[in-house]
């Protein structure tokens, strides 16, 4: 059994690290940037370090994404065990409190920043993988969704995402980091398109043809020129990633979701070495 | 309050010292469209620098930074007609709202986004306006200094987003 204690203190602990530490990949190119605000994006690396204060005020919704071997037991359904480490997590710490009860009435604040959204995927084995992504609602609202015909060209899916990045991408902070889901259902591609985001900038699709529309994309969107800030200097975006699946002869989703130049997000296993005294 | 703010030139940059209203989309939402938008009808604009924004409120800091300004290119020309000098936030405005702008000879600024905790170091203190109960949404003022701004739309609709989205 993995016992919830153990679920919520790793949670809580990386939870913490993904709002206050940047990521490392994030840094290797700030580093670099030289651009309008560049001290201000420095200095706000060290402060929020030091402090474990938000790297931004937008601390996200957060959503999961588990991958929930079949011989293992928790104590709880993984979703309260997330919810209740989200929520301990953001007021304890006085991270932003961003969610909404309901999306058209009251929208009342919960203030606690839950409920997360939480998708379990069933895997073999006697491990728990948990992904999380720390997004904020600028990069949600690019979240697009397109159910083109199944005799679209490469080069027209191509040109449609870029055509997104260009009209609407400096409304997200960039550099950008672009995940894109194709096939499935609609659902299942913008799934898909989470779960590009929360792969590392250099890795690549192991399927040949993929990984090199994920290149190929890479270097038009930078073509653009949206750069830190949306301001035009340095990068537009760090990276592409695309996953797709298996879709119906008459359908071809394609959903593109972005992260800003934050690219909060983490990655935790679990395993369960069979015990039940924990 | 100083005028000043509204003189300076697309692209420039420079820092602030003095006092903004934060206030975000719901606050804007019920002050501009609802029947029951209470006390803050009376809420003196004239004068202010409005910054889209919705703090974290710890007993020792606040944190805050701007948030995506197009969504609230909806109510530019309300602020204006009230008398506020300039808006401050994020990321490009539509065309429609670039033109309220320079019809009414006002700059719409940009703070560095994303670096929260950079930007709490110049915040001196807060006073809630307005609304509690929309939390980070509500209304407040705060007090800065040295505060980092970029004009992205200046008081003649230079537009500093404009010279890429034309390429």
């Amino acid at each position: 059994m993995i016992k919830t204690t153990v679920v919520e203190r790793v949670l809580r602990k990386e939870l913490i690290k993904a709002n206050t530490v940047i990521n490392d990949e994030v840094f290797d190119y700030l580093k670099r940037y030289n651009g309008p605000f560049c001290s201000a994006l420095k200095e706000n690396v060290v402060v929020s370090k030091q402090n474990l204060i938000p790297l931004c005020q937008d601390t996200g919704m957060l959503e999961f994404f588990v991958f929930l071997g079949h011989k293992v037991v928790l104590e709880e359904p993984v979703e309260t065990i997330l919810t209740r480490a989200v929520k301990e997590t953001y007021v304890a710490n006085c991270f932003r409190t961003s969610v909404v009860d309901d999306p058209i009435f009251q929208r009342k604040n919960t203030l606690d920043n839950t409920p997360a959204v939480v998708h379990v995927f069933h895997t073999q084995g006697n491990q728990m993988t948990v992904k999380f992504l720390v997004k904020g609602g600028g990069s949600e609202n690019l979240t697009r969704l397109f159910m083109l015909s199944p005799t679209a060209t490469v080069q027209e899916i191509s040109d449609l995402v870029v055509e997104v990045v260009s009209a609407e991408g400096r409304k997200a902070c960039p550099p950008l980091n672009v995940g894109i889901g194709l096939g499935g259902t609609a659902d299942k591609a913008l799934l898909l398109s989470r779960l590009a985001l929360t792969k590392s900038f250099n890795e690549r699709n192991s399927r040949h043809c993929y990984a090199h529309l994920e290149v190929e994309l890479l270097r038009r969107i930078n073509e653009l020129h949206l750069g830190y800030q949306g301001l035009g200097c340095g990068l537009s975006a760090y990276s592409v990633h695309i996953e797709f699946f298996p879709t119906h002869i008459a359908t071809l989703p394609v959903a593109i979701s972005f992260d800003c130049y934050l690219s909060r997000r983490g990655v935790v296993e679990f395993v369960d070495n069979g015990s039940y005294d924990g | 309050m100083s005028l000043s703010i509204t003189d300076h030139m697309m692209g420039e940059e420079f820092t602030y010292s003095g006092a903004m209203i934060v206030m975000r989309d719901a606050a804007q939402k019920r002050l501009f469209e609802s029947s029951d938008s209470g006390s803050v009808t009376e809420l003196l604009l004239k004068d202010e620098i409005v910054f889209y924004a919705g703090p974290i409120i710890t007993e020792k800091r606040v944190i805050i930074g701007p948030t995506t300004s197009a969504r609230m290119d909806k109510y530019l020309g309300e602020l204006y007609e009230r008398g506020v000098i300039a808006t401050v936030g994020k990321g490009p405005r539509a065309a429609p709202a670039v033109e309220v702008c320079r019809r009414y000879r006002r700059p719409y600024l940009v703070a560095p986004s994303g670096v929260a905790a950079f930007l709490s170091t110049k915040i001196e203190r807060i006073e809630l306006i307005a609304y509690p109960d929309l939390g980070p949404e509500a209304v407040y003022r705060i007090f800065v200094r040295d505060f980092p701004l970029l004009v992205a739309v200046d008081k003649f609709g230079n537009n500093i987003f404009e010279r890429w989205e034309k390429r």
